[in-house]
């Protein structure tokens, strides 16, 4: 009960979180609005350079084709967005504070054969979610492929310790999960919704995980303490091999919030035409 | 004079059909492992050669690349909201803080990855799409490249890393602040960010 209320006054203290970052930016814009660059002088030898920029018309995407047209539409209702907003700062909070510090301690700490043991472990246990859901899209010889793998790792392997199956380019395939599955049947992402700890996700993305979790034998672990551990354990040893990764992509975005939002989407759907 | 001629005739052939038989995967090969050899050269472990370095990667980058295309495709419709001075500078301004910030990324964070290169799809004679990964050690990530042929050379356009294009990735961004922000707004923040970017690396 106790936890519960934390949770929600968590949750509650980083709603308000983007109002105090908006009057920050607000603040910048005003003292920061110096020129870094001088104005660019037009003279004749710049001629040749100013024509590439003075054709009103240009039309970039004219002569894409279809596949690319398609792309350029892409977007995802959001009528969260002020739930979303605020479990983004969230998420975000969570990373830095807590994620990355621990990830970071865990590296200094593990050897790389456990903490590569552990990755491939983790992976290999999940094969039922990504062996039914290439059944349930009719690929069957992936399918084939994903059980061969984890026949290899887990004798030859040792339990999954070891990935021998990736000597065999041939079995390596792409990660499906039930959400996929759902896209692939035609249903649509519904609408954007960013989960605390799970992050970015949509309402068909968000069933296809509960009906993941009933194929992960870790949702099995007795007692769901030991259960979420586990679960832990293999969130940070994963994390251990990706620090930098969500800074880089934060850093390199304007609007955080919208760079993420657009990046799962297309992210998403590049896997379910897959 | 005659040979003179005939021979500077056989270059002038010999240097089209060179430059057309170089594909977009053979363009992008040439910077792509320049710029690993780069990165895994012992010389430039040493801090004060990192600026060295990183002018050299540049180099190949901004050669590679076509950021005025790709700027464009970043604008889209918003191009047209722009004048000639304006998309200049938002060209230039933006460039560089993509070319900051995963100069950074790779910089910093070389980890012995690997390039596999899987291949070229020709979508037109001048566009095609070439397909790479990069091999991690837990991990691969695909990356592919959009290239277009330009006076005979293919430049790369648009990455597309795991399925995300940066420039679609952009262009939401930049929809989102140029319906409520100006065009020199936007140059503005690009340029407050690079000086973030550049004031980071001093320090």
């Amino acid at each position: 009960m106790n936890k519960l209320l934390a949770v929600i006054v968590s949750i509650l203290f980083f709603s308000f979180a983007p109002a105090i970052e908006a009057s920050d930016i607000a603040g910048t814009i005003i003292n920061g609005g110096e020129k870094i660059f001088p104005d660019v002088i037009i003279s004749p030898g710049h001629d040749y350079l100013n024509q590439e920029f003075s054709d009103d018309e240009p039309d970039f995407l004219s002569d894409d084709t279809k596949e690319e047209k398609k792309e350029e539409t892409i977007s995802i209702a959001d009528p969260l967005y002020y739930w979303n907003k605020g479990m983004f700062h969230f998420n975000d909070k969570l990373y830095f504070w807590i994620m990355k510090p621990v990830a970071e301690a865990y590296k200094a700490v593990v050897p790389r054969q456990i903490r590569s043991g552990l990755y491939n472990f983790f992976y290999n246990i999940e094969m039922p979610v990504r062996f039914v859901n290439c059944i349930l899209q009719g690929k069957f010889e992936a399918a084939g492929d994903e059980f061969a793998s984890f026949v290899v790792n887990s004798t030859e392997g040792i339990l999954g310790f070891d990935n021998p199956a990736n000597k065999y380019p041939e079995l390596q395939r792409g990660v499906e999960d039930f959400g996929q599955t759902l896209g692939s049947y035609g249903i649509g992402n519904g609408i954007y919704i960013i989960w605390p700890l799970l992050g970015s996700s949509t309402i068909r993305d968000t069933i296809g995980m509960a009906g993941d979790s009933f194929l992960k034998p870790v949702s099995y672990i007795e007692p769901v303490e030991l259960s979420t551990g586990i679960a832990g354990l293999r969130i940070i040893n994963s994390a251990s091999y990706k620090i930098g990764d969500y800074e880089t992509f934060k850093n390199a975005a304007l609007e955080p919030y919208e760079a993420f939002r657009n990046a799962y989407i297309q992210n998403r759907q590049k896997k379910v035409r897959e | 004079m005659k040979k003179t001629a005939v021979f500077l005739l056989c270059m002038f052939f010999a240097s089209i059909s060179f430059s057309a038989n170089t594909g977009p995967m053979d363009a992008l090969k040439g910077p792509i492992d320049e710029g690993i050899k780069l990165l895994s050269d012992q010389k430039y472990k040493n801090p004060s050669l990192k600026r060295v370095q990183r002018e050299k990667i540049w180099e190949i980058v901004r050669k590679a690349f076509d950021f005025t295309e790709l700027s464009g495709r970043a604008l889209a419709t918003n191009w047209k909201i722009f004048n000639p001075l304006q998309r200049r500078e938002f060209s230039e301004v933006f460039s560089e803080v993509l070319g900051n910030t995963y100069l950074d990324k790779i910089q910093g964070g070389y980890m012995d990855e690997k390039v596999a290169y899987l291949g070229q799809e020709m979508l037109s004679d001048t566009k095609a799409v070439v397909k790479t990964k990069i091999i991690r050690e837990k991990g691969e990530i695909p990356v592919n490249y959009s290239m277009r042929l330009k006076n005979n050379n293919w430049k790369v356009y648009d990455i597309h890393v795991e399925g995300v294009s940066l420039v679609q990735n952009y262009r939401s961004q930049f929809n989102d602040i140029l319906s409520k922000e100006t065009p020199n707004e936007l140059i503005r923040r690009l340029e407050k960010k690079l000086a973030e970017q550049q004031k980071g690396k001093i320090e």
